[in-house]
């Protein structure tokens, strides 16, 4: 009994160290952050912390790519939530004829590869002005975080007990109250954490931001990949935008990891 | 899928499914479907006094016979299923060691899964810079420490650099679905397994990997599709270099179009990456489900 007790402590102990060694360039990023320029090519924990390379990066420039990101960010969850939710509710709920074939076609968009379609999108994109505009990035990427959202909430909506349903059109309830009254409540917290995805995976993306934007409607991302040919001189300051631009889906992550797997696991495992 | 068909009232409800799924085909299926017509075009978007003409297969028949191509070709079956290995083994392997109730368990699993949820951007320079870097990074400091040349990772290793971070990036999203699958394992089935004298590498093989079996059989699905995709780890890394000895068929796809602009050349390349895309996904989904 006491060897297996100290056998656990020690996997236990083994799990942190793993778990540290893995988060390890991450740490690395936010501590070299805090390094002055002079310090941070030396490998250290040993220095004494400034906030100079956040003084810089925290230009004009930065707030400009910050602003788009979060406006196409917001717009791209808005616009999927409004739509993918009423979907997936009626996918589940509505007499539809072949409700599955519906599903599996919004599942298997997301098989197809953004460069499958970029190709007309930008020149289509061009004629209509629209390279380079936020509202373009808002348009791709609700095309892709709309099948996600609708595979995800429609595995949360199946999981609503069938008593539940029949409860409230016994009560009288027509689809739109019985959508906001009862449904909605229920499975509130399973699209939030669905619009949490949505909104990190957005705020990561980075094909769609690199190939239809070049210096007006920029996202994060792009921003950060100028630093890709530092050869030493600034890593200080590249430490700062990467921790900064990657506060918000650290900060996140730790809220919608559950909600995740149970979304993208519900479907397949049981089925 | 439909719970109560008969109490629900026929009506309009194909009103709210149609925005989103009029919305979908128009980014996604239409713009497919035009980029197959594009793959028949001769068409350079950089020289329009050639024109647009008509160019049959030869788009294909020159992308086919291109030297380039096969290495890329073979750089993402490469990647494709390095990557799928090695995940699924770490992520077994993480989960087992993860799976047990200690203070700051939760704490250390949400550290282990920060990768995933951090921008290809940031992590691939961070990796290309402070940390592989031959000159300045810690791969100098270390392999100094131990009295060696730095290691080459840009030039020589390139393709293995790429696999290492799209395996660190991607573990633990694996992780994070095989870890809830050993979670719903009842406690009664580990017990009697230990009183049975199964342990340690045995119950897992035996007993654990065969129950979760569904779980694995979904992170490597997902992975699949999303590794498939891989392109900003590439962009601020390797870019696909030296030559295409670390491209995937997306970057070769980029490069196609945005350097060459050669709308015909580059469709003709989406076009093909999509159908090896259908078809590894197929014959995946074919050995995964054969036994139900």
């Amino acid at each position: 009994m006491k060897k297996s007790k100290i056998k656990h402590a020690l996997l236990c102990l083994l799990a942190c160290v793993v778990a540290l060694i893995w988060v390890f360039p991450i740490v690395y990023m936010i501590v070299s952050s805090f390094k002055a320029e002079a310090d941070v090519v030396v490998p250290g924990f040993v220095f004494s912390p400034t906030l100079e390379n956040y003084k810089i990066v925290l230009s004009d420039t930065f707030f400009k790519y910050l602003g788009n990101s979060v406006l196409i960010t917001l717009g791209t969850v808005l616009v999927t939530v409004l739509l993918a939710v009423p979907a997936g509710y009626a996918l589940v709920f509505a007499p539809l004829k072949n409700p599955n074939n519906v599903y599996f076609w919004f599942v298997s968009t997301t098989f197809l590869p953004a460069i499958a379609v970029i190709i007309p999108v930008y020149l289509i994109f061009q004629k209509l002005g629209l390279v380079d505009n936020p509202l373009a990035l808002v348009i791709l990427y609700s095309g892709a975080g709309i099948p996600l959202m609708v595979w995800l909430v429609t595995n949360f909506f199946k999981e609503v007990p069938a008593e539940i349903v029949e409860a409230a059109s016994l009560d009288g309830c027509n689809r739109v109250q019985a959508f906001f009254r009862i449904m909605l409540p229920l499975v509130r917290n399973g699209i939030i954490s669905a619009a949490l995805l949505v909104f990190i995976i957005t705020w990561n993306e980075f094909f769609y931001a690199v190939t239809i934007t070049y210096t007006e409607a920029a996202t994060l991302p792009v921003y950060m990949s100028k630093y890709m040919t530092q050869q030493g001189y600034f890593w200080g300051k590249m430490c700062a935008t990467g921790t900064l631009i990657c506060i918000i889906p650290i900060f996140l992550g730790f809220f919608t990891q559950k909600a995740l797997v149970k979304g993208l696991t519900s479907g397949s495992v049981k089925g | 899928m439909s719970k109560d068909k008969a109490n629900v009232k026929k009506d309009n409800s194909t009103r709210v499914l149609m925005p989103a799924v009029i919305f979908v085909a128009a980014v996604t299926q239409i713009p497919f479907a035009v980029t197959i017509i594009f793959s028949l075009l001769k068409w350079n978007v950089k020289r329009p006094d050639l024109g647009i003409s008509f160019n049959g297969l030869q788009n294909f028949i020159d992308v086919l016979t291109s030297k380039n191509f096969y290495i890329v070709l073979k750089n993402t079956l490469i990647i494709i299923v390095a990557c799928l290995i090695l995940c699924t083994v770490l992520a077994i392997l993480l989960g087992v060691l993860f799976n047990r109730k200690y203070p700051g368990g939760y704490f250390f699993r949400t550290l282990l899964v920060m990768p995933y949820f951090v921008m290809d951007s940031v992590v691939g320079i961070v990796w290309k810079t402070l940390l592989l870097n031959p000159s300045m990074g810690l791969n100098y400091y270390i392999c100094q420490f131990f009295g060696i040349k730095s290691i080459d990772f840009f030039g020589k290793h390139s393709l293995l650099t790429v696999i290492i971070l799209i395996i660190w990036q991607w573990t633990p999203f694996f992780f994070l679905i095989i870890m809830a699958g050993l979670q719903n394992i009842p406690d009664d089935v580990t017990e009697s397994a230990k009183i049975d004298g199964a342990n340690g590498f045995k119950r897992l093989i035996l007993i654990d990997i065969p129950i979760i079996k569904k779980h694995i059989i979904t992170a490597m699905t997902l992975g699949l599709i999303n590794i498939l995709k891989v392109f900003g780890l590439v962009y601020v890394t390797t870019q696909g270099g030296p030559g295409v000895s670390s491209a995937n068929l997306p970057y070769l796809t980029y490069r196609t179009i945005f350097y060459d602009w050669s709308v015909g050349k580059a469709a003709a390349i989406a076009v093909i990456t999509v159908a090896i895309t259908l078809f590894i996904t197929q014959k995946f989904f074919n050995a995964t489900n054969k036994d139900e």
